[in-house]
């Protein structure tokens, strides 16, 4: 089974530099962590989506699409009774349901920008662009090698699932409390399995010369181009036009006067 | 210092931190030449993977204990040498090939050694094609390494430590994990390197029949260099192989069974026996082979309904891979089953369809009167019972108790049930006496055998075994393979999934060879058996025994059926 986010493809999204992908990812988790409001955070959705498709890899949102729906479900819920408002029908209110869907679109909006940076990106550019915006090869590479290790602790507990239901675990059934201890038969096998792979993978990576010197060279040759050049701009010329609007409280109340209950500014 | 021999090993003692009791080597003296190629054999426990580890550093680099004694590899002291900087000297492959790759396609997989040394990046892609080219990789440069089937996965390791270019390749058990041609695949490579330069080539290895290529084979047991040299001479003192529990090779122990000679020339492989064969004037008694023959059609009669029953079973992935491709089979009980098959074949989707782990894309499974789609696991769960080839995979109470008894309470059996279950599984497995250990602590022999015991105390009619005897040595293939024999003889139906070729032709009754998702073969083992080239095309090899009297136009299965069989003794 294929438990890596990365599809092998060669389209627009995937030649750019992944410093130009870093960059387009951070941006998008700005203009969601600045916003408090749905029509810029809808746009901002929008603009990501269009870049994932342009990289043909939105077949992938359908592997998180749980994910997507339970965080959209949960806030929406959870907000609609925790935020106090005025216009309430039993322990809900209105000002509750928007502000859920303004958190769930925030939350999603981040997720969806990382999934198209992972589906996008090879690991080893991941490393190699962190390289290249000057983290230490060391740092670059655990933190690539934890994007790494997901997939092989996927794998290693649908395996341990599987053996543990054949012998009868039934995880569906009882109260939260059952449940929890249900997990126990889990967790230890994962546990043992993992530590043990990942030992190997370090006696693998060290008998290969890791950490020799500090002096690597690389096989993956990264190069700017125009492209990456354009999308930079781009991206940038959008974020500091979100800024204007933030920040300029004319244009700011226009934006918010195109739908006056999504801003909770 | 000297630089004429590859690795000096001198005195060298090691014992594991945690371990305090037992030294995992005692004092091992060894010298490699340049360009030797050295296999090194031992059951479990022997310290072979010890010694692997101290002549690139990882011990005492990276696991941690008393050392003593010194290992010089290419003149280099290797404590106090960082792994890294041996990596120049010696490369390591180990036999767990899915945890030692972690790129995302070939090119990178083998151009992060190379890296790592800083070797300007016209020279890794020179190193690349150099090295795809020995590992008989070319046209996957850009395949992702989880794509790969098993055997070409260990080829990528090994190429991925070849690219560094270091003089010796130390090889950890790399063909455990393998189906039979995935194996010669790594044997191969090995005799290509070997002679092909001045390799020095160092290999662990159980397969006592590929050892038969190196120059010198080290046997060890229980930390001691027990015997070294000429392969062709330690391999042929059946007596000793017998002894220190590593497999015997089959052709010889026959004739020196049968001839009852101590030092007699014996011939190694089926070619140089059935030259012997025919020399010795014996001949196979037919009137004895049709006995065994109406042995084995009397054990078919005898087998009771069908209990489970495979209808056009098609299995597709979510990713479109057709992994199980219109297989239909009806197995009886009391069949014992093997099932064979290449890495990669469908055999494992197969059988997970047994006790419902997967639903079939199209077709249906019926196991004891009840069809798959409609009961859960669970319920099923109480006809068939399937042991995971990983029995870490498995394995989680602080006690064998609690381990085996999980699936009884869980089924809601009384605590004196659940008492008299656990005890009869333990009886079962030969684990009687050990409810209080903690099953970590156990040998993987053991654990498998817990494994075992915590699917048997559900009582199931059938049990699924997947690779039973893989990762064990050969005494602890013997043992596992006598207690599923004992549990067939007590009523049980077996299927067992194998790449342990002798296994199947000593114990099982029946055999479906699968090859790319579809039945190639399934009859009784002796049949299937006979049809050599056929098996070879789906990637299977017939121990040499099967070989041999395949060649005088018989199939036995076993060195006792041969012995029993063979005519014309003086």
């Amino acid at each position: 089974m294929d438990m890596f986010l990365y599809m092998d493809l060669n389209t627009y999204v995937h030649r750019l530099d992944p410093r130009t992908k870093l960059l387009l990812m951070f941006l998008s988790f700005a203009v969601g962590v600045m916003y408090k409001n749905i029509v810029m955070l809808v746009a901002a959705l929008v603009l990501v989506l269009i870049y994932g498709g342009m990289g043909h890899i939105l077949s992938n949102l359908k592997r998180i699409k749980v994910v997507l729906i339970m965080i959209t479900l949960f806030s929406v819920v959870i907000w609609s009774i925790a935020q106090s408002g005025e216009t309430r029908f039993l322990i809900f209110t209105l000002e509750g349901v928007l502000y859920g869907i303004m958190i769930a679109i925030k939350t999603n909006l981040m997720i969806v920008a990382g999934m198209v940076f992972l589906s996008t990106t090879k690991i080893e550019e991941i490393a190699e662009g962190l390289v290249k915006i000057k983290v230490p090869y060391r740092g670059a590479f655990a933190f690539s090698t934890a994007i790494r290790l997901v997939p092989m602790i996927v794998a290693t507990s649908y395996t341990i699932i599987q053996a543990q239901k054949s012998r009868g675990l039934d995880l569906e059934s009882g109260s939260l409390f059952e449940k929890i201890k249900k997990y126990v038969p889990l967790m230890i096998p994962t546990l043992v399995s993992v530590i043990r792979g990942t030992n190997v993978f370090s006696m693998a990576l060290e008998s290969k010369g890791f950490g020799y010197s500090n002096n690597r060279s690389n096989f993956l040759q990264l190069k700017m181009s125009g492209h990456d050049y354009l999308m930079m701009l781009i991206g940038l010329t959008i974020v500091a036009v979100a800024s204007y609007l933030k920040f300029d409280p004319t244009a700011y109340n226009t934006l918010i006067n195109l739908f006056p209950w999504g801003d909770f500014a | 210092m000297s630089s004429d021999k590859a690795i000096e090993v001198k005195g060298l003692t090691f014992t594991y931190k945690g371990d305090d009791e037992t030294q995992a080597v005692k004092g091992i003296d060894l010298d490699v030449e340049r360009g030797e190629f050295v296999v090194i054999m031992g059951p479990s426990g022997a310290g072979k993977s010890t010694l692997a580890n101290s002549m690139n550093g990882l011990i005492p680099g990276f696991m941690k204990g008393k050392y003593g004694g010194s290992v010089l590899v290419n003149g280099h002291e290797v404590k106090g040498t960082p792994v890294s900087r041996m990596a120049k000297e010696i490369g390591l492959v180990f036999q767990d090939f899915e945890a030692q790759l972690f790129s995302t396609n070939v090119n990178l997989e083998i151009a992060f050694g190379p890296e790592n040394f800083g070797v300007p990046r016209d020279e890794i892609v020179q190193r690349i094609e150099k090295v795809l080219k020995t590992v008989k990789l070319e046209g996957f440069e850009n395949r992702q390494p989880a794509t790969l089937s098993g055997g070409q996965k260990q080829r990528l390791a090994i190429g991925s430590v070849l690219a560094t270019y270091p003089d010796i390749i130390c090889m950890d058990e790399p063909t455990t994990d393998l189906d039979p041609v995935g194996k010669l695949g790594i044997f191969t490579i090995a005799k290509e390197l070997h002679e092909s330069s001045d390799f020095t080539l160092v290999i662990i290895e159980h397969e006592t029949e590929e050892a038969l290529h190196a120059d010198r084979v080290v046997v060890m047991k229980d930390g001691e260099i027990l015997r070294q040299g000429n392969p062709l001479e330690v391999l042929r003192e059946v007596r000793f192989t017998d002894e220190v529990g590593i497999m015997s090779l089959q052709i010889p122990k026959y004739f020196k069974e049968l001839l009852n000679c101590e030092n007699c020339d014996l011939p190694l492989n089926p070619e140089d026996g059935y030259k012997f064969f025919q020399q010795q004037g014996l001949k196979i008694d037919q009137g004895k082979y049709d006995q065994l023959v109406s042995r084995d059609e009397e054990r078919r009669n005898g087998y009771g309904e069908v209990v489970l029953s495979v209808e056009d079973l098609v299995h597709v992935y979510p990713n479109g891979n057709r992994a199980v491709d219109g297989i239909s089979m009806d197995i009886r009980e009391r069949e014992f089953v093997a099932i064979l098959g290449h890495n990669g074949s469908g055999k494992t989707t197969l059988v997970k369809h047994f006790n419902g782990l997967l639903a079939p894309t199209e077709g249906n499974i019926t196991v004891g009167g009840k069809n798959t789609r409609e009961h859960s696991i669970f319920e099923i769960g109480k006809e068939i019972g399937y042991v995971f080839q990983n029995p870490d995979h498995q394995i989680f109470a602080d006690t064998v108790f609690d381990e085996i008894a999980f699936s009884p309470k869980i089924r809601g059996s009384s605590e004196e049930e659940v008492k008299e279950r656990v005890s009869e599984a333990l009886d079962a497995v030969e684990l009687a006496g050990y409810e209080e250990k903690d099953p970590f602590s156990l040998s993987k022999g053991e654990r498998q055998r817990v494994a075992v015991a915590s699917v048997l105390s559900a009582r199931p009619k059938i049990i699924v075994l997947d690779e039973p005897t893989t990762g064990l040595d050969y005494k602890e293939q013997k043992r596992m393979m006598e207690l599923i024999k004992k549990l067939n003889d007590s009523g049980h139906t077996i299927i067992m999934i194998t790449h342990t070729m002798w296994v199947v032709s000593e114990y099982a009754h029946r055999v479906a060879a699968i090859k790319d998702g579809k039945i190639m073969m399934d009859g009784p083992t002796r049949e299937v058996f006979a049809r050599e080239k056929e098996l070879y095309d789906s990637y299977l090899k017939t121990p040499h025994i099967v070989s041999l009297s395949n060649m005088l136009d018989r199939t036995v299965l076993s060195i006792e059926e041969m012995k029993f069989c063979t005519g014309g003794l003086q």
